[in-house]
């Protein structure tokens, strides 16, 4: 768990001790890559210890979490995760019953490649994940949706602008070919708008532009905490 | 009954009014009457899975003074509105525009979620053209190539343009068409000579165009040919018995005269011409076509499964005829009603909301929850000390919460039954119950205190400032051999009252006693068991009948009917005074599940 950040209060002259009320049980992960222009608001967690890289422009909400414990995790310029969010490998606790032993026999067998893909998350570019959403897939392409509440699976490879609908689970090592769209319980189709309409991709990426500068103004950054 | 235990159910009695007075004679129905009233109530015949209803769903009405279930009311409907504008529609409108919305609402026909009209515009301001689409599973119009010019009246622009843009003929364009192709089929007709062979057929007539009418058009060519012939049906005199008028209500007349053959009709009958079918495309005729069969099964092959329409989907399209997925249309939005319940015998409004849309409120709200005792159960668990004296409620052990589905067979079990009353007089009321359960498990019941009264249920204030009642010192119920002593209540309050009922549940298996042992608990001699419980047989359910007896107001009968009609013996009081009054009905209790051993 990283540290809480201390409240601001004013120093107490009868404090003797200079040290932090509450120190951070963990250390800080010792490659984060971040472009200068990231927003990482307040509460945000960056745990694990491979690296994390983080793309231009994009912006973490408070209490998101990202997760490098078994591999790293790689955000692209854009990428904005939501509240209670969860990035990497190992973050879907009870969703599957061995997940933190797995996790844990990972870490022990050192590197493991799945395919021609190897470990880790990547997130393309204007990749939204919603709350509490989690995303242990392989790889999610440019301007997807991971609604609220969903879960893709480990391995998962998802295509470009893709919508995962609210509280859809994914299966591990998954393939949706690009502008599939899963709804309901366990439909899916494609959505021929996006396909057939580039204006309508314009649109849709202009609004997500239009989002990160809002997010930029309300939230404040910390991203001081991990440089 | 897969419910969370325990719960209570209210047998409501209207399945005897429909069958027995349908079948019977007046005096059959009397005995039979008399012969329900004796007969215990039974939770496991499969009636009354009919008329057991949890308090909640049950109506009261005052001027029978009966309880009414679902199935025993009458519903109209008030007003009818559309569920996304919350536009109200008038009744006649929607007698002659249809049950769905006329404006702008829309549901997708693949995930029927309600559609937003979006703007396709990408200079950034909500210019034309506008597409509907769904926020949910992204269909949206662009699928099947319709763009709309503006933003209002979408209905009216969907009706004029067909997928792919195509444009729809209006009404009357089509009754300007049908009769420009009637008047060329006449002139075809008269023109050909009957007796020479004619090389060419209407359909390879290069005239006509091959399209197919669609199924729109079909239905309005049908429509306008049956219109038609029933106009050149109609007698000048609509009273005359001869002719044939099918569109008044005189076809039994008609059939009559059809099969009637007298002479002196036979001339009239001449005149008119056999109302006959349709007989072509143009009248409303659709002749099968394995052309369009075949080709829908290569484009299936071309375009794969995923292009055809889920049952589903297929089911909730207007037109039954489409099968692929670029033929579907938006469905309009279908629309919801307001309805008021009625009481069937009396027509006494039982319940009415208001009629503004928007307002959940109700203006009359006549519920069985005020006017009838609720009746809840739970288990007693007994751990008082005698010697100790705890004059509180059970003592508040957290071991175990009360285990509802292992009942133990055998074992005398408590359970607390607790009676609240909505009504504004305190009521006595009597329990009565069967000694055993019917079925298959018998167990035993008894109640400990079949007769009490029940506090009326007044301001809390009044009762704190007048309270005569003194607080029950519990363990004087417990003598000393650790029983509750039988025809005292366990505890009171306000408006309620809770009395201890005694269950020995019965044994699921008939259990093999030596000869000597007499056990009168529990029907475990039953011989020739078949094997097995059905399901739900070790559920323990006890049918208990409630009376409840109470004074009231006589109510001023506003319809000058000076009897007022009660459930048993109802005195009149003299001029406004009290009037004894008295409510009976049959509940099931469900307490648990009986554990196997």
């Amino acid at each position: 768990m990283s540290a809480q950040p201390t409240p601001s209060r004013p120093t107490d002259p009868r404090r003797t001790s200079h040290l932090q009320k509450r120190a951070s049980l963990l250390p800080k992960p010792s490659s984060i890559t971040l472009d200068p222009s990231v927003l990482i608001a307040q509460h945000a967690q960056l745990t694990g210890t491979h690296p994390i890289t983080i793309g231009p422009a994009s912006v973490l909400h408070p209490h998101s979490k990202i997760s490098s414990a078994s591999a790293p995790v790689v955000l692209g310029p854009g990428v904005i995760i939501y509240e209670r969010a969860k990035v990497g490998l190992g973050m879907g606790e009870g969703t599957e019953a061995e997940s933190r032993r797995s996790s844990m026999a990972e870490s022990r067998r050192g590197s493991r490649i799945e395919g021609a893909r190897g470990e880790g998350t990547v997130l393309g570019r204007n990749v939204v994940v919603e709350t509490n959403a989690v995303v242990e897939a392989a790889e999610v392409g440019e301007g997807s949706v991971v609604e609220v509440g969903a879960y893709l699976g480990r391995g998962c490879v998802v295509g470009r602008f893709c919508t995962i609908g609210a509280h859809c689970k994914v299966p591990d090592n998954t393939h949706l070919p690009d502008y599939t769209v899963l709804f309901g319980v366990a439909e899916r189709r494609v959505d021929r708008t996006l396909l057939l309409r580039p204006e309508v991709q314009e649109m849709r990426t202009a609004f997500h532009t239009k989002q990160l500068d809002a997010f930029r103004r309300l939230l404040p950054n910390n991203i001081a905490k991990w440089t | 009954m897969a419910q969370p235990f325990p719960y209570t159910y209210y047998a409501c009695d209207c399945f005897d009014s429909t069958t027995t007075t349908a079948s019977k004679r007046a005096s059959q129905v009397l005995a039979a009457a008399a012969e329900e009233d004796e007969r215990d109530f039974d939770p496991r015949s499969p009636r009354s899975n009919y008329s057991l209803f949890p308090l909640e769903h049950l109506l009261y009405c005052e001027d029978c003074q009966q309880i009414r279930c679902p199935r025993c009311v009458i519903e109209e409907t008030l007003n009818w509105y559309c569920p996304s504008c919350l536009f109200e529609v008038p009744s006649s409108v929607v007698k002659s525009d249809g049950n769905r919305c006329t404006r702008n609402c829309f549901n997708c026909p693949v995930c029927t979620a309600p559609m937003t009209t979006n703007s396709l515009d990408t200079s950034g301001d909500n210019g034309p053209p506008y597409i509907l689409a769904c926020p949910y599973c992204h269909w949206s119009t662009v699928e099947i190539g319709i763009e709309f010019e503006k933003s209002t009246g979408i209905s009216s622009q969907l009706a004029r343009v067909a997928n792919g843009g195509k444009h729809i003929p209006t009404q009357k364009e089509r009754d300007k068409e049908r009769e420009r192709k009637k008047e060329l089929e006449e002139r075809r007709r008269e023109g050909r000579a009957v007796m020479s062979p004619s090389e060419e057929s209407p359909t390879t007539d290069t005239e006509r165009e091959e399209v197919a009418p669609s199924h729109d058009e079909l239905f309005a060519n049908l429509g306008a040919f049956y219109k038609s012939q029933m106009e050149a049906q109609t007698p000048s005199n609509p009273f005359s018995s001869h002719d044939i008028n099918y569109s008044s209500p005189s076809a039994y007349s008609r059939i009559v005269n059809l099969y009637s053959s007298t002479t002196s009709k036979k001339n009239k009958r001449n005149k008119h011409t056999p109302f006959r079918e349709a007989g072509s495309a143009l009248e409303g005729l659709t002749i099968h076509d394995s052309a369009a069969d075949a080709a829908a099964i290569e484009r299936i092959k071309r375009e794969g499964w995923g292009s055809t329409l889920s049952p589903s989907t297929k089911h909730a399209q207007i037109n039954p005829n489409l099968r692929f997925d670029n033929e579907l249309r938006p469905l309009a939005t279908l629309l919801c009603t307001k309805r008021s319940k009625r009481c069937r015998s009396c027509r006494h409004i039982l319940s009415k909301p208001e009629t503004k849309v928007t307002s959940t409120r109700y203006k009359i709200k006549l519920l069985a929850l005020n006017h009838i005792p609720r009746l809840s159960i739970r288990a007693l668990p007994l751990n008082i000390n005698p010697a100790q004296q705890q004059p509180l409620a059970p003592p508040a052990r957290p071991e175990s919460a009360f285990n509802y589905n292992g009942l133990k067979s055998g074992i005398p079990t408590h359970f607390l039954l607790h009676l609240s009353n909505p009504l504004f007089d305190p009521i006595r009321v009597t329990l009565a119950t069967p000694s055993t359960t019917p079925g298959k498990v018998q167990s035993r019941i008894t109640i400990l205190c079949p007769q009490f009264d029940v506090g009326a249920n007044t301001d809390v204030w009044d009762d704190a400032l007048a309270s005569t009642l003194s607080p029950i010192n519990r363990t004087s119920l417990i003598n000393d051999a650790g029983q509750i002593e039988a025809g005292k209540i366990w505890d009171r309050g306000r408006n309620w009252t809770s009395v201890v009922v005694e269950v020995v549940p019965g044994f699921l298996k008939p259990v093999a006693f030596p000869v000597l042992a007499e056990d009168g608990k529990g029907g475990g001699e039953a011989e020739g068991d078949d094997g097995g419980l059905d399901e739900d047989e070790d559920v323990l359910e006890i049918p208990v009948f409630v009376r409840i007896e109470f004074e009231a107001d006589v109510v001023a009968e506003e319809r000058g009917l000076g009897v007022s009609v009660g459930g048993g013996d109802a005195k009149k009081g003299e001029g406004g005074a009290r009037e004894k009054r008295e409510v009976a009905f049959w509940t099931v209790v469900g307490a648990g599940r009986i554990a196997p051993l």
